[in-house]
């Protein structure tokens, strides 16, 4: 009787463990194939935005580009815009353009010379610092690199409403 | 600790009878390894859902993308190829497993009374299978999902009185197209799951109620009886790692087939169905004309009725093969059929011409410039020029490609003009003459 209870355990036991051997195998694969595409980013490319010609010192242009978006299988091509800017010591500046409070689109009120978010009031300086208003952080500047006399960047927009930088 | 969570659970849900009902059955005979084939169906089954609800996180069942997402999946989705690769060696391996399980059931005569309904839901079961492998065969919406659905259809569609209404029904419209993609995901996904577990419960519930049928020595059945945990268990386990790590292998090995997406325009293509079909479609080349309907209608028909009916065909209550010996022909002389039928296809298929894309480019180009008007080829065309039937044999690329640019260079007398072909046609019309042999090269 006893070898026979130890037989039916060992029974048992071999059958958990091919359970939990086909339980693994396909467990993983799946939890990975679920998991890890959502947390991929895209490769960020340097685009063309324009000509130098087209910024006047001390007056920020809202340039327009087209970004083509890869959302898992499906391709599309979304058109987005930059606020550019050359400062007084001829640096080309970008910014992302979207507000650092909540994420309005913000613009350039020429004569106050500063940016003006309409959503809540927030004042960006040319060089992006706030002035005024409930904006945590001064304005997300992008990279820019010169082609010649073509102005190129890297779209990113970033997390709102928080002090520190965090590309979404 | 597991034996207290167990009584805390027992006390409330009186799991007791339960388990005596699920696990302490007893099997007249005792367990062996011809009955784990049941149990392995079910465990492919139960693979196809957990696969088939992850492929469906990324699939998108739409003409413009379903091909699209496939490749998504194939290519850029970590695990995705062997997902996919489970999803579809598994269906193979689940009607594998379900031939299997019919051949034992039907070798002991298990589906004598009073077993009929057992039988009658398993047929049921099984074709609900085979309407799973035919939807799903479509959803990569590629070439072979394409003209192998479009055959298949209209093999429904030659069916007398009814034929072209069904066939209509299945398109959900006119062509094989955005509607039909959509049904056949509905079907396949929502319809045939739900209806497949419904079913199968009842087959299992009627299992519990009338038992297994055991040996068909009764007095081994009366001798020896054991319950189904956990020798029985265990032996279906192995069975289910062994076939499990099968699929896995060739889920890894070799990845599920996507070939170029549909292109309705495109003929060249050759629909070859899944492998579970091929003996029928092997079987459909022999009835023509008139006959088709024996094909089409009649044989497939005879099929399921006695497959339906054979509890009531095969009814002597002796289960021993040897009292049942005009079945055990008829089944034989059946499989025999099957098995040839799809060794026919087969060998017919890996003789099919494989054309290169630059030869089929070589052919159009051949059709654009109106070659056919000076030569010939098997027939077709006019003979003015050298028959170019086995030219490919004759030339060589050189000569050709020399030929094509400037023909008098090397037959001073031809009346054939320079074209002035650009390289990518020069070539893609030279592969195509050097394809034109009395043996093909694959």
């Amino acid at each position: 009787m006893k070898e026979h209870e130890g037989r039916r355990r060992f029974l048992a036991r071999a059958t958990g463990a091919i359970a939990a051997l086909v339980g693994v195998t396909i467990g993983i694969p799946l939890a990975g194939y679920t998991i890890i595409p959502a947390f991929k980013r895209r490769k960020p490319v340097w685009m063309d935005i324009g000509p130098v010609e087209a910024l006047r010192t001390g007056v920020p242009t809202e340039l327009e580009l087209v970004l083509s978006v890869k959302d898992g299988w499906h391709k599309t091509n979304k058109k987005k815009s930059v606020w550019a800017a050359k400062d007084s010591t001829g640096q080309i500046i970008v910014y992302s353009p979207i507000c650092t409070h909540l994420g309005c689109g913000y613009r350039w009120v020429q004569k106050k010379q500063s940016f003006l978010c309409p959503c809540h009031n927030s004042v960006f300086a040319l060089d992006g610092k706030v002035i005024k208003g409930p904006a945590p952080r001064p304005l997300d500047r992008l990279p820019v690199k010169m082609d010649g006399d073509r102005i190129l960047t890297r779209y990113k927009e970033f997390k709102a409403g928080i002090s520190r930088q965090i590309a979404l | 600790m597991k034996k207290m969570l167990y009584r805390w659970f027992d006390e409330r849900l009186k799991l007791r009878p339960i388990k005596i009902a699920l696990l302490d059955e007893a099997i007249p005979g005792g367990a062996s390894w011809v009955y784990i084939f049941g149990s392995i169906t079910l465990f492919f089954f139960l693979l196809q859902m957990i696969t088939g609800m992850f492929l469906a996180i990324y699939y998108s069942p739409s003409i413009e993308h379903a091909h699209e997402s496939i490749r998504y999946i194939m290519e850029e989705v970590e695990f995705g190829s062997f997902v996919r690769g489970l999803h579809h060696w598994g269906a193979s391996g689940m009607m594998v497993m379900i031939g299997l399980h019919m051949l034992q059931v039907f070798l002991y005569g298990a589906y004598k009374r009073p077993r009929e309904l057992m039988w009658l839901v398993g047929v049921v079961l099984f074709i609900i299978t085979l309407a799973f492998g035919f939807s799903g065969y479509l959803l990569p919406w590629d070439q072979r999902a394409y003209w192998a659905t479009q055959v298949g259809i209209n093999i429904v569609g030659t069916l007398p009185l009814v034929g072209t209404s069904l066939l209509r029904i299945i398109r959900g419209g006119q062509d094989l197209g955005a509607m039909t993609l959509n049904r056949f995901f509905a079907l396949h996904t929502l319809f045939l799951p739900w209806l497949l577990i419904l079913l199968v419960t009842l087959h299992l519930f009627i299992l519990r109620r009338v038992g297994p049928a055991g040996p068909w020595d009764k007095a081994r059945a009366a001798r020896i009886r054991e319950p189904f945990w956990p020798k029985q268990v265990a032996m279906d386990a192995v069975g289910i790692l062994i076939a499990f790590m099968i699929v896995a292998g060739l889920a890894v090995w070799f990845p599920a087939p996507l070939s170029d997406p549909a292109n309705p325009t495109d003929t060249t293509f050759n629909p070859i169905p899944e492998w579970f079909f091929l003996f029928y479609y092997q079987l459909l080349k022999y009835f023509s004309g008139p006959w088709e309907v024996v094909g089409t209608l009649i044989l497939p028909s005879l099929f399921f009725l006695i497959l339906f009916f054979l509890p009531w065909l095969d009814r002597r209550k002796d289960r021993r093969p040897i009292s049942r010996r005009f079945f055990f022909v008829g089944g034989g002389l059946f499989l025999t059929m099957v098995f040839t039928l799809i060794a026919i296809s087969i060998r017919d298929i890996s003789s099919l011409p494989t054309l290169s894309p630059s030869v089929l480019r070589g052919k159009a180009v051949y059709h654009e410039l109106d070659c056919a008007a000076c030569h010939r080829i098997h027939g077709a065309g006019e003979a003015f020029g050298p028959d170019l039937s086995y030219i490919g044999e004759l030339r060589s690329r050189d000569w050709f490609i020399q030929h094509f640019k400037d023909p008098q260079s090397l037959v001073p007398d031809s009346m054939m003009p320079a074209y002035g072909l650009e390289e990518q046609a020069l070539h893609d019309l030279t592969d195509y003459m050097l394809s034109l042999k009395h043996e093909i090269d694959r």
